[in-house]
């Protein structure tokens, strides 16, 4: 298992940087995976991650200089790691400025991964401030439980309004309830509810817009659903901020499925990196 | 002003018998009880604005060290010093009595003729005395006077804020007397002199996280490297560990004598490096084996900042020499030079030295100890920065002993 990997460019550099902050924010352990070309970040939607899951793709080429991986065998060219984002998020947010930013996988005292920031200084070398980020290696035979999720088959489909705004709003909620009830139509309608002893706030979003979604036997998904008619599901609203708190940049495409009282998935999709974030519906 | 923050196993606090305290004393060599009258630290209000930021900054930065504070006002100035619970760290800030608009300080009758007894000074609660300077910045804005007045008899100190608008703030504190608070450091006998700005050690303490209590700095004369602190039981597995790496080309002065490691405590420095930035002054950093790391930080021209830090060092294995030979023997810990006790040695700052008292630095405690046990603290002290006033005698700290003995074959030394 080698893995090395080295960023150079500066508008790179910061563009992962945000990416990590982002993972950083949804998830305190999660899986990295090293394919050749792609990275992953994943949470498996286990109980102990409170049925939560993630899945966040990249494309190595958009952000590294020099990327070599070799995984634990031919057949199985890929790394799996476990890691605290906050540890890479940490090691990235005062390198912003730096000539050079070196990834490696090391085995000194445990699995780490190497950090190596090249800073530009007055002398004729450059500081180098490296961070030893520990790492789990996760054995092969565990690797089915990091499968990428499928979309489920959801009874709306919906774009999201405004992060920015969609943010605020929850964040307001949030001081008054735990849970929060996301609901929508395929009339581009969708309403953020709570409701407690004394008060019910609903914020309601209209001409939002569906998606379509051309299913694998090319029929159109929910052709026959009433478009007025509202999926909804009730999740607790920390994880919605959360994942809103996260965001840094507006996304391309930001979209969200909803399976009635089950699960509701999110997409959001920027140029070079795509996440989707599942939360479960409360019972 | 200086300022010193230091530590490493203080003890006692009786004056050492026979030590020269001139300047402090009175005629028959003991030094005079002080009460401090009136202490104005503000006047025009540019030039004021910026001391009382810094009184403000010293303030905080000793708050970082411990909850109380000794507010000693001498002749020659106000002493404010602090050591914290387990008596590794203390702070040491000196005000001479040029940096305030007006300083009055009169002596008090002694009462007994005590051979060894200073004047008991004061001590105070931190958490009372920061929120007068709480927001160092508003500070600077508002209050275009701030007086200081102590009453001995009464166990007062008065702090009074003359604000804009006619609004005036008065802080009565209460304060306890207690014994006399000093360590010792013994400066010049340091193999290993790093100097730099200020905002060099802020750019590499940066890249540790806030969380990270001990950092070790290990000298070679080819590099020098700060890391994060690790025991032979820390659990890798669990631990995120940063390194910085500097080449020596990035300090203003190099002197490495002896291959070192030493481990300080990050708080601490952080409190030092918040204070030494707002002035703004260059930093240095004196250190031996034995664990005294003393960050002295000097402003060029008149004023002058010095920082301490004493920190225990692991003597590397494989001392190199660059040809400044160290007093110390690196090779062994147990030197003479290590006793029981330690012993203030009065440094000079850099563009004055005075006449240094030859006096001995002792680290037993440090070296006799186990390596597993970690000793830190910090020094630092800075001089007085009046536009004209000429550069003080940076004393440094002073330690009196507990016990006559480690007296016998040392030559006594100042106290501040």
């Amino acid at each position: 298992m080698r893995f090395r990997a080295k960023i150079v460019d500066l508008a790179c550099l910061n563009h992962f940087s945000r990416v990590i902050n982002t993972i950083a924010k949804l998830a305190k352990t999660c899986t990295l995976r090293l394919t050749v070309s792609k990275l992953y970040f994943i949470l498996s939607d286990k109980v102990a991650n409170g049925g939560v899951g993630m899945w966040c793709e990249l494309n190595q080429g958009n952000f590294f200089d020099e990327f070599q991986m070799e995984g634990v065998d031919a057949e199985h060219n890929e790394i799996y790691l476990e890691l605290m984002p906050e540890n890479l998020s940490r090691a990235l947010k005062t390198a912003q400025n730096a000539n050079a930013v070196k990834m490696k996988l090391t085995n000194k005292h445990c699995p780490c991964l190497r950090v190596a920031v090249e800073l530009p200084s007055l002398s004729s070398s450059s500081r180098i401030v490296t961070h030893d980020i520990p790492v789990g290696v996760i054995p092969r035979r565990l690797w089915n439980d990091f499968r990428e999720p499928s979309v489920p088959d959801f009874d709306v489909s919906i774009y999201l309004p405004v992060l920015k705004t969609m943010k605020s709003v929850v964040d307001r909620m949030k001081n008054l309830s735990n849970s929060i009830m996301i609901e929508a139509n395929l009339s581009g309608e969708m309403n953020l509810k709570i409701e407690t002893d004394l008060v019910c706030v609903t914020t309601h979003f209209k001409d939002l817009g569906n998606p379509s979604w051309a299913l694998e036997d090319g029929c159109q998904s929910s052709q026959d659903r009433d478009p007025e008619s509202m999926a909804e599901a009730r999740i607790d609203i920390r994880k919605l901020q959360q994942l809103l708190a996260g965001q840094q940049v507006n996304p391309t495409k930001a979209l969200c499925n909803i399976v009635s009282k089950r699960v509701v998935h999110f997409i959001l999709l920027h140029e070079d990196v795509s996440l989707q974030y599942f939360i479960p519906a409360l019972t | 002003m200086k300022c010193v923050i230091g530590g490493a196993h203080l003890r006692g606090t009786r004056a050492a018998a026979g030590s020269d305290l001139s300047g402090l004393c009175g005629r028959n060599g003991r030094p005079r009880a002080g009460c401090l009258r009136a202490v104005r630290l503000n006047g025009h209000q540019g030039v004021c604005a910026e001391k009382g930021k810094m009184f403000g900054r010293a303030i905080h930065a000793i708050a970082r060290i411990s909850d109380e504070f000794w507010f000693d006002p001498l002749e020659k100035g106000l002493a404010l010093r602090s050591v914290n619970s387990s008596r590794s760290a203390y702070a040491y800030v000196f005000f001479s009595s040029m940096f305030f608009q007006h300083y009055c300080w009169t002596a008090l009758p002694q009462p007994r003729q005590k051979e060894k007894q200073l004047s008991p000074p004061c001590k105070v609660i931190i958490k009372s005395v920061l929120p007068v300077f709480r927001c160092v910045n508003v500070l600077e804005r508002n209050v275009e006077k701030c007086s200081i007045y102590t009453n001995i008899n009464d166990h007062h100190i008065t702090f009074q804020l003359l604000c804009k608008h006619g609004v005036v703030k008065t802080y009565n504190l209460t304060f306890q007397e207690c014994d006399p608070l000093q360590a010792v450091f013994a400066k010049h006998m340091c193999p290993n002199v790093l100097k730099v700005h200020s905002r060099l050690l802020a750019d590499i303490v940066i890249h540790f996280p806030t969380s990270q209590e001990e950092v070790t700095l290990s000298v070679t004369p080819m590099k020098v490297c700060f890391k994060s602190y690790t025991e032979e039981d820390t659990d890798f597995s669990k631990t995120m560990l940063t390194e910085v790496q500097l080449n020596p080309d990035e300090f203003d002065y190099f002197q490495v004598g002896v291959d070192s490691e030493v481990t300080f405590c990050l708080k601490e420095l952080r409190g030092l490096l918040a204070f030494s930035e707002a002035t703004s002054v260059p930093v240095s950093i004196h250190f031996d084996i034995s664990g005294n790391l003393e960050t002295h930080t000097e402003k060029a021209g008149n004023a002058s900042m010095d920082k301490d830090s004493s920190t225990q060092a692991n003597a590397s294995k494989k001392p190199q020499r660059n040809g400044k030979t160290p007093s110390a023997e690196p090779a062994k810990p147990a030197s003479p030079l290590v006793k029981q006790e330690r012993k203030v040695i009065p440094g000079a700052t850099e563009g004055d030295t005075t006449g240094v008292e030859g006096t001995t630095t002792a680290h037993a405690a440090l070296a006799g100890e186990s390596h597993y046990e970690k000793f830190h603290s910090l020094f630092f002290g800075a001089v007085s920065c009046k536009e004209d006033a000429v550069s003080h005698t940076f004393h440094s700290l002073a330690t009196a002993s507990d016990s006559e003995e480690d007296f016998g074959n040392v030559p006594s030394s100042p106290v501040v």
